[in-house]
């Protein structure tokens, strides 16, 4: 039992990562109304960016954040103007379409330079976990959980507390009275879409320093936020972060503990969230955290 | 000459799957993601079939349909219960599944290693390993597919199927059995998905997860939408053209690891310049009462 | 001030608006009526921007607005109240008061809440609120209000927003009979303070008590445009309403 812990601390490591990845998902859905299915891809394109900056051209790791996050910027713009606007007043299966193809053309583009083998960045600081009781947790992994509670508080106060998170909360809500008080919306459509890649990026960036990364990792990571959202209910950003940790709880014991003489592969892990949708789906579409209904 | 034979019959096996998944997401407006799942079923059962239970062509063949089919009624049952962007989301989730499982399985499926060794089909006791014959074979049973879901299209059950996607709630008002047409529309796709993937696998000798990932069902949409969703003729002009659209980079001296994402790069390219031209009319809005 | 001139408008087959036109100067107060399926809430949809006509022209203060999108229209004073219920139910009574608020001051100013101007504007939302007795609830989710208090929230918000073209979409509907003294009260209010009103109603009472003018609406074309006591005389009104 005390390896309890340590699956915990694993989980909250995972939980963290796939929050700052599904609050840009969350976002996008809540207030462009899609379900941005290169959200992943765009995330594994900008941390490859950081990879090119910081170990082919040797910048400094804060001139290639710097790098990274304007290119990361300018390619969600892009990635807005080409792949999303266009189709915004037609019908919502369109974005769903061209989406795929924008994860297609990253996922190609990026095998084609950097090859389709993983790559890693180098933390340079030592992997020596440091050990608190029966926890072992590396300096890295501190960093990650550490900053992932940093941005998540940011973003609530930013939400709660700041014009620019009444506005986004109104558009998610009802984008047609926001409309009719004068709430800019191609603004912020772009506004708040720029700034759930960077999350997503940082994100990347950060599992390409505590594992790695690989062209193809695009899609699991936006099935995940997908399943957080489903669990906590779409549009509803606290519930999608708190579904992030819960799928992170699920996997993570799942495959860490033994259930009698039976031990889950771990291949089965990235399975869960997939059950998970399904399970959601089923029994309370809405979510489990959400009290609006949906209109079907 | 062999390269050509080869490609017919690429061509081949992507006809039938392509105008399968055309009959739901193309003609229902059925977003159905797990299309390529029936796809892989139907090539695993019958790599299983063939080898661990030296099972005959036509049996496998049968049983590849079969279990596609039972895989369709089970989704369709789950999923059709969902609307709009839940309906996606819930078949994407069963795809992610069945692919998750495929990987996992090692003790059935072998995992990523694959099930090499699939024999080719005997007819007659003859083994078609020269693909003339092989391509013959293939090429009977795509034009009796063809001519099956040509009728099913243009049947009164493709009119309903076509109705509803456009407005469902009409469907309803005149007495159709919306959720029946949907569950049998899902069900004839996905066996013919799964003849596809027996044919495949028969075809290739060798099956593993890596020809069922999510790119592959990105293709078969991109192929349904350049052919424009729910036209019969079209999704097979669309078909010839996609799969043979990249040949020709074969011929530039091209490493094999740029080739292909390079293909799947053309392919998405298409997708998006066919649905920006066609933007106003793809998808038609449910209208709302 | 606000100009209509040969509405054209086509949903898929049906044709739902078929050459409106009329005019209004500042402060006038119209009401408009005619059967359902006339066009009314899709005239309001063009002069508000969430539709844009076929054939015709919208013209505020000398401003071509055919074509510009909502917020823009919002921006020139368009004051859109939606017969649904146009509220933030998850936000606030506050909020909601104070995002239109902000959006009139500017982002950058209102960003940070502890800000000069981010501190007036939460006195100014208490003010408005008060206006139509929800100091009391401001603090409480906007969806927890009645239908009623819901309609003067969202009138009060148009104003606090500084709109000066109301559009009120059925203001009545879903308000409790006893509410409905307190919406026209504020409809009242909105007029004395020299707003221009078009309401759409289907109770010709409600409408006469407010209206100068009236238009009658049918198959998309304005059959009538003239004070409520001669529309009510009118023969066409009875047969529209009523058949021959």
């Amino acid at each position: 039992m005390d390896i309890v812990p340590q699956l915990l601390v694993n989980a909250a490591i995972t939980g963290s990562i796939y929050a700052l990845v599904a609050v840009g998902f969350s976002l996008t859905y809540g207030v462009l109304k899609i379900l941005n299915f290169a959200h992943g891809h765009l995330m594994m394109t900008g941390a490859y960016l950081f990879y090119f900056f910081t170990v082919e051209m040797a910048l400094s790791v804060p001139m290639a954040a710097l790098a990274t996050c304007l290119a990361s910027i300018t390619m969600a713009l892009i990635a807005l103007v080409i792949f999303v606007n266009p189709f915004d007043r037609y019908s919502p299966m369109l974005p769903l379409v061209t989406t795929l193809a924008l994860a297609t053309i990253l996922e190609s583009c990026i095998s084609m330079i950097f090859g389709v083998n993983v790559r890693s960045l180098e933390s340079g600081s030592s992997a020596e976990s440091y050990q608190i009781g029966s926890i072992f947790i590396t300096p890295l992994q501190l960093v990650i959980i550490g900053t992932a509670l940093m941005f998540l508080v940011s973003i609530a106060f930013l939400m709660h507390s700041t014009s620019f998170g009444r506005r986004v909360r109104a558009m998610s809500e009802r984008l047609a009275a926001a409309q009719a008080i004068a709430i800019n919306s191609p603004a912020m459509k772009g506004v708040v879409f720029t700034l759930g890649t960077i999350f997503s990026v940082y994100a990347g960036i950060m599992i390409g320093y505590e594992t790695n990364l690989q062209p193809t990792m695009g899609h699991g990571y936006t099935m995940k936020a997908l399943a957080a959202m489903i669990l906590g209910g779409l549009g509803n950003l606290w519930g999608t972060i708190l579904g992030c940790y819960t799928i992170s709880v699920l996997e993570n014991f799942a495959v860490g503990l033994d259930f009698g003489q039976y031990s889950l592969p771990a291949g089965y892990k990235d399975a869960f969230a997939y059950f998970i949708i399904l399970m959601v789906l089923l029994i309370r579409p809405e979510g489990l955290l959400s009290f609006r209904r949906r209109m079907a | 000459m062999e390269y050509i034979l080869h490609l017919a019959i690429l061509v081949g096996i992507y006809l039938i799957l392509a105008q399968s998944c055309n009959l739901t997401i193309g003609l229902g407006r059925l977003f159905n993601l797990a299309h390529v799942a029936s796809y892989a079923l139907g090539g695993y059962v019958t790599a299983l079939a063939s080898t661990e239970l030296e099972m005959g062509f036509e049996r496998c063949l049968i049983s590849s349909a079969l279990v596609a089919g039972l895989f369709a009624t089970l989704l369709g049952g789950i999923a059709l219960r969902l609307a709009g962007d839940y309906f996606a989301i819930g078949t994407l989730a069963f795809a992610s599944i069945v692919s998750s499982l495929l990987i996992n399985w090692k003790s059935v499926t072998k995992g990523v290693l694959g099930i090499p060794g699939i024999p080719r089909p005997e007819i007659a006791g003859v083994a078609l390993y020269d693909n003339v014959q092989f391509g013959c074979l293939l090429g009977v049973i795509v034009i009796a597919s063809l001519v099956i879901l040509y009728c099913v299209f243009s049947s009164p059950f493709g009119r309903v199927l076509r109705g509803q996607a456009e407005d469902q709630l009409a469907m309803m008002a005149l007495g159709r059995d919306v959720r029946l047409i949907n569950t049998l529309g899902f069900l004839i796709a996905s066996v013919f998905a799964g003849v596809a993937g027996s044919m495949f696998a028969y075809y290739i000798n060798y099956i593993d997860p890596s020809s069922f990932s999510f790119s592959e069902m990105v293709f078969l949409v991109t192929i349904v939408v350049v052919g424009s969703p729910g036209s019969f003729w079209g999704c097979i002009a669309a078909t010839f053209f996609l799969v043979l659209l990249p040949e020709p980079m074969r011929f530039i001296e091209l490493p094999s690891s740029i080739l292909g994402p390079m293909r799947q790069m053309i392919h998405s390219l298409v997708l998006l310049a066919v649905v920006w031209l066609n933007r106003a009319k793809l998808f038609p809005i449910q209208r709302e009462v | 001030m606000l100009q209509v001139s040969d509405l054209h408008l086509r949903i898929g087959e049906a044709s739902i608006l078929n050459g409106v036109s009329f005019s209004a100067e500042a402060g006038d107060s119209i009401g408009i009526i005619g059967p359902n399926g006339s066009g009314k809430t899709t005239l309001f949809n063009c002069l508000s921007g969430f539709a844009f006509p076929v054939k015709g022209s919208v013209y505020l203060s000398g401003h071509d607005i055919t074509h510009t999108p909502p917020y823009a229209r919002a921006e020139l004073g368009v004051g859109r109240v939606f017969q649904s219920f146009g509220i933030f139910r998850e936000m606030t009574v506050m909020e909601n008061l104070v995002v239109a608020l902000e959006s009139r001051a500017g982002i950058l100013k209102t960003f940070f809440p502890w800000s000069m101007t981010s501190r007036m504007i939460r006195a100014k939302a208490k003010e408005f609120a008060a206006q139509v007795k929800l100091d009391g609830r401001l603090a409480e989710r906007a969806g927890t209000l009645s239908g009623g208090q819901m309609r003067l929230l969202e009138i009060v918000r148009a104003l606090a927003f500084g709109a000066e073209v109301f559009l009120l979409d059925e203001p009545t509907a879903g308000v409790s009979p006893k509410m409905k003294d307190e919406v026209a009260a504020l409809i009242n209010h909105v007029q004395k303070l020299g707003k221009t009103t078009l309401i759409i109603e289907h109770d010709i009472n409600f409408v006469q008590s407010f209206s100068k003018r009236v238009l009658v609406l049918d198959q998309g074309r304005v059959i009538l445009d003239d004070s409520p006591e001669n529309v009510r005389k009118n023969e066409l009104l009875r047969e529209i309403y009523f058949g021959k």
